[in-house]
């Protein structure tokens, strides 16, 4: 009987997270919120919230969706996923492929849906080098080296667009990833070395465009690189600070409302945040954002194998990652880098990975037992 | 299992870095909002927030009676908005200039590209202040602009006040101008200014000013308009707009209108002014090129041309030191400076040879007063005692030989070396003697341990020469009474100009009769007369009577009910002189002399235009080496015992001759009709054929010559 209820209880819908699902919906109302205040001013009224809101829904349920499929079906399907992304990834350096707002070759326009495929090689990366490391018998060097090359295929092509920030979460998550796979911690010491070799060369190459360089070395010496690109740190710094304890109130924040934060709606949405609802809106948020990582963390450290674990921690990472440098930028203690702030700034390619991650976590956490 | 112990350390790592990196987030959250909100606060206000100031309309300045000598209008001004102009590229802001100085061309507004250029790049203007390209424009100009905001983005057109001018160039001296404070005035009346007794060269006490003088402001530059600057100025209003990232004003966050300055009545009577000016540019147009005797120690050495470059009248009421007129040529037109003075007006304003004319030369103009200067000499030999005590009676031969001296410069003459015969103070005065002053002043040198060194000095300055009156109107010179103490000084410190240290008899006999070092201006000289006219009272010349507030700011501010009194200038009394009164009757009797007696200096001048009340005064032509001589009158009426003097007048113009075929005419000419009651009205700049009829009556008195004495 006690065996039978015990059995029972490995049911998988009783092993949802409840506390990662509510993060994941608190933070998504809040972005909505905030999304609303910051496209007020453009007259816009409902409409791109509702839009966001849609996508919400949308990533919302196809994350439920993936959590109800036991994740070690991706076991067999890593190799497509992971191929299929890098396809993508790569098309849309081809005239298929059209660019942004800020001169990076990264999106896909179908009629009224623009889909940027980087966002999803972010999670069919890390499903990739999670499944990689987990089916590959041989250890070591040769399984660095392949995780390595399964890594630096979508660096690769996301530097050639060239987006900066998104290249820099698959270091981190690439970095997380090789760490939990035991991989020896002189060559993780190596592969540090040899990153920031990279990027120094990288920075003194072509690769990147003014506009992105410019960003980078107004963190490090800030008279150095032309005002425009100052503005927008010190912009949002200003706005930040200006919300004080509380905040100027929902869509009053004068620096919102008058257009003074740069990219107010995506990489600089915390700036509203911290304007309207001061030093208690921002803090939460970034409480939420600690509170998700912590359960994230805890299903790592729960899972019930090395692939759910690998999984785990790479969108742990991932999430980290976005969640660190973007609002790191925003307060001017990290470089600016264009990345979304997930479940937060406006995009819905960045909204359903984030959600398929969060299912991606649930699954690995609900089906521990079967 | 060894594996899984160390990947449960990896795991603690990775979860002790994101743990470590969320609370560097939060510190640094709570440092920007919790700790430096302040600055940041500051910094996001002044972000957005733009205060733009609005300076309130001028007070205007009437005459005494009322009648508008400076009012305002409202004109149309393009200037440019640099906060949209900088967002462009420099190819599409001189595209930009480009097509806008054609579109102002084609509208008839002259401009050239590089003005615009100019205005853009002038830093003297606050990044959001607005600056100004094109003064005056026509309504269809603002129209057009207005119409085309998408083609001119950052151009636009803005309403401010002028000065305007209802009579045009009179009393222009007086009044002054404004223009924009520049940056020394700044310094010394802006936010940062420390002393404030800088800021009563600006207004009378009581008037400190609103103080906030910003760039690009108005201040007053000359004249009234500087003296009195704190009671005409407008108080400045401001707009606290709250603007987007743009550039563009989402919203007018606070609203402060201006204030209207005070309106500010002079002493002056625009008619006699005017009627004055008229007079003397016509008698010095009329005076130039002529040729007269150039005279050396009583002998004709040849001929001097007369140059006449300048000239003033000065009319105060010897009742309470109002002055009624002030009349200094060459003048000006102040319509040209109200857009600033370009260079080239500047450097013709100032030019020697054209006469300077922003000078006002009846108060900053420094003459010998020659024998003008009789009545202190005489008034100093009556109250000393000398003259009184039995000495007042000589035998005038023509010349006079300075006692226990021998030799060409012992000796002084008349002019022409006239021989007056028995002469006493009074007759001294009316034929103007000059033995009898030399006579004078080389007793009381020789006396000097009785009388002083200086009595005839020291009488002067009690009717207010050698030191400034104190008038409120910028630049007043302060004439000179020279002394054997001066004499020393001067030679100590500059010896070149003064290679004489020690004063002599000749210095004294020079100075009795206004030559030598003795320097007055003709406001001092009217002040002087004044002083005498009215029993000894020197009064402080008043410029200004009252300033006021209209009630209702569309009827006119001199009308009658339509004002309340917010400041009166009271008569100063700077000292009292005790004249004895056989003193007085006997300088008296010489000054109605001169014109009222046969061999008077200005006889025939006074018959020939005869005020309708007798006329006391005293002619002076005075010496000027290598020129013709100062023509002087300075005199005062109605000269009748018991009645008081109602005008006191000097009449200055140097290079132009006798005092009494020049000036003491004038004098008679501007007093006629004021006596009489018949003057002719001023005539406003749009009256046309009145301002051309009084042009030619005064040009046709002009013509008229008189026949006079030699002094």
């Amino acid at each position: 009987m006690q065996r039978f209820q015990a059995r029972d209880l490995s049911a998988p819908w009783r092993h949802v997270d409840i506390a990662l699902a509510a993060f994941t919906v608190l933070i998504i109302g809040f972005g909505l919120v905030m999304l609303y205040s910051a496209t007020r001013r453009f007259d816009a009224g409902l409409t791109p919230t509702a839009r966001q809101g849609l996508f919400a829904v949308v990533g919302l349920s196809i994350g439920a969706g993936v959590a109800l499929v036991n994740y070690r079906k991706l076991l067999d399907w890593w190799i497509p996923i992971y191929g299929v992304a890098m396809v993508f990834l790569f098309g849309v350096l081809t005239p298929l492929g059209s660019e942004g707002d800020l001169g990076t070759q990264g999106w896909y326009r179908f009629g009224i849906i623009d889909i940027q495929p980087v966002e999803f090689a972010k999670l069919a990366t890390v499903i990739g080098v999670a499944g990689f490391m987990a089916t590959t018998s041989f250890v070591g060097l040769k399984r660095l080296v392949g995780a390595l090359i399964l890594l630096g295929i979508p660096m690769g092509l996301t530097l050639a667009q060239p987006d900066l920030g998104s290249s820099l979460v698959f270091i981190v998550a690439g970095l997380g990833l090789l760490l939990i796979g035991g991989v020896q911690l002189r060559y993780l010491l190596a592969i540090i070395v040899i990153g920031v070799v990279g990027i120094v060369a990288i920075m003194n190459s072509d690769t990147l465009s003014d506009y992105q360089r410019d960003r980078l070395l107004v963190f490090a010496n800030p008279d150095s690189v032309d005002s425009d690109v100052r503005y927008n740190a010190e912009q949002a710094q200003t706005a930040i600070s200006a919300g004080g304890l509380t905040g100027y109130g929902f869509g009053n924040g004068p620096s919102t409302r008058l257009g003074y934060v740069p990219a107010q709606t995506t990489d600089f949405i915390f700036t509203v945040v911290g304007e309207e609802h001061g030093f208690v809106g921002a803090g939460l948020l970034v409480l939420l954002f600690a509170g998700m990582c912590w359960r994230l963390w805890r299903i790592a450290s729960l899972a019930a194998d090395p692939f759910g674990l690998y999984m785990v921690v790479g969108i742990l990472m991932m999430v980290f990652f976005h969640v660190f440098e973007n609002i790191g930028m925003n307060l001017g203690i990290m470089p600016i880098t264009g990345i979304p702030l997930p479940f937060v700034s406006q995009g819905g390619s960045s909204m359903m990975t984030f959600c398929i991650a969060m299912g991606l976590a649930q699954s690995v956490h609900m089906h521990r037992y079967s | 299992m060894d594996s899984s112990g160390s990947q449960q350390i990896r795991l603690s790592a990775i979860g002790i870095v994101v743990f470590s990196l969320f609370l560097a987030v939060f510190f640094r959250l709570w440092f920007l909002q919790g700790i430096d909100r302040q600055e940041f606060e500051a910094a996001s206000f002044s972000n957005r927030i733009r205060v733009l100031h609005e300076e309130g309309p001028r007070g205007r300045i009437l005459d005494r009676n009322g009648k508008v000598l400076v009012d305002n209008r409202t004109s149309l001004v393009v200037a440019l908005d640099r906060e949209p102009l900088r967002q462009m590229t420099s190819d599409e802001r001189n595209a930009l200039f480009i097509d806008l100085a054609d579109a102002l061309n084609d509208l008839g507004v002259p401009i050239k590209v590089e003005r615009i250029e100019r205005g853009y790049g002038d830093l003297r203007y606050a990044p959001q202040a607005h600056v100004p390209i094109a003064d005056d424009v026509g309504e269809e100009v603002e129209v057009y602009l207005r119409e085309r905001a998408e083609r001119f983005p950052g151009v636009i057109v803005k309403r401010t006040t002028t000065r305007v001018y209802p009579y045009g160039r009179v009393a222009a001296h007086i009044l002054g101008y404004v223009g924009e404070i520049n940056a020394d005035e700044l310094e010394r009346f802006g936010p940062e200014a420390n002393d404030e007794s800088a800021l009563l060269e600006l207004g009378p006490e009581g008037f400190e000013g609103h103080g906030e003088y910003r760039l690009g402001d108005s201040i007053g530059k000359s004249g009234v308009e500087r003296s009195y600057e704190s009671v005409l100025r407008g108080k400045p209003g401001k707009r606290v707009i709250e603007v987007n990232a743009r550039g563009d004003m989402v919203d007018v966050v606070e609203s402060e209108p201006g204030e209207a300055g005070n309106d500010l009545w002079l002493a002056i009577d625009v008619d006699i002014q005017a009627h004055a000016e008229r007079l003397l540019s016509t008698k010095i147009h009329d005076l130039r090129g002529n040729y007269v005797n150039d005279v050396r120690r009583g002998a004709v050495v040849g001929l001097i041309r007369v140059n006449a470059p300048q000239g003033s009248i000065t009319i105060v009421d010897p009742r309470n030191g109002d002055v009624i007129a002030m009349a200094s040529y060459p003048d000006y037109d102040p319509n040209l400076l109200v857009h600033g003075i370009s260079q080239n007006l500047w450097t013709q304003l100032n030019d020697p040879n054209s006469g300077q004319p922003l000078v006002n030369w009846a108060l900053q103009g420094a003459y010998a007063p020659g024998s003008t200067f009789k009545l202190f000499s005489a008034y100093a030999g009556l109250a000393s005692g000398y003259l009184s005590g039995g000495n007042e009676v000589i035998e005038d031969r023509g010349v006079y030989e300075v006692e226990n001296c021998s030799g060409e410069s012992c000796t002084f003459r008349n002019a022409g070396s006239t021989q007056y015969g028995r002469t006493d103070v009074a007759r001294s005065l009316t034929v103007s003697s000059d033995v009898y002053y030399y006579q004078l002043a080389d007793k009381f040198w020789n006396l000097r341990g009785q009388y002083g060194e200086t009595p005839i000095q020291d009488a002067a300055a009690q009717f207010g020469l050698g030191s400034r009156t104190g008038i409120r109107l910028p630049g007043e010179q302060s004439g000179r009474l020279p002394t054997p103490e001066w004499m020393r000084s001067m030679n100590e410190q500059y010896p070149e100009s003064f290679p004489r240290g020690i004063w002599q008899t000749g210095d004294s006999i020079n100075s009795s009769v206004g030559q030598g070092d003795v320097l007055a201006t003709p406001l001092q000289l009217a002040v002087g007369y004044a002083t005498f006219a009215n029993g000894g009272t020197q009064y402080q010349p008043q410029i200004v009577l009252q300033a006021t507030r209209a009630v209702d700011p569309a009827l006119p501010p001199g009308q009658a009910g339509n004002y309340t009194v917010i400041y009166e200038a009271e008569p100063e009394v700077l000292g009292q002189i005790d004249i004895q009164p056989d003193h007085y009757d006997k300088i008296f009797r010489g000054l109605l002399g001169v014109t009222q007696e046969r061999g008077g200096t200005a006889t025939e001048a006074w018959n020939a235009e005869p005020t309708a009340w007798p006329f006391a005064g005293k002619t002076g032509t005075a010496q000027v080496t290598g020129k013709a001589d100062t023509a002087l009158f300075a005199g005062f009426g109605p000269a009748v015992p018991g009645v008081p003097a109602e005008y006191a007048i000097s009449v200055v113009i140097p290079e132009a001759g006798f005092g009494g075929t020049v000036s003491a005419p004038l004098a008679f000419r501007v007093m006629k009709p004021v006596s009489e009651g018949t003057l002719i009205p001023a005539c406003h700049v749009g009256q046309e054929q009145a301002c051309e009829d009084a042009r030619r009556a005064a040009e046709e008195a002009a013509a008229q010559d008189v026949e006079g004495s030699q002094d």
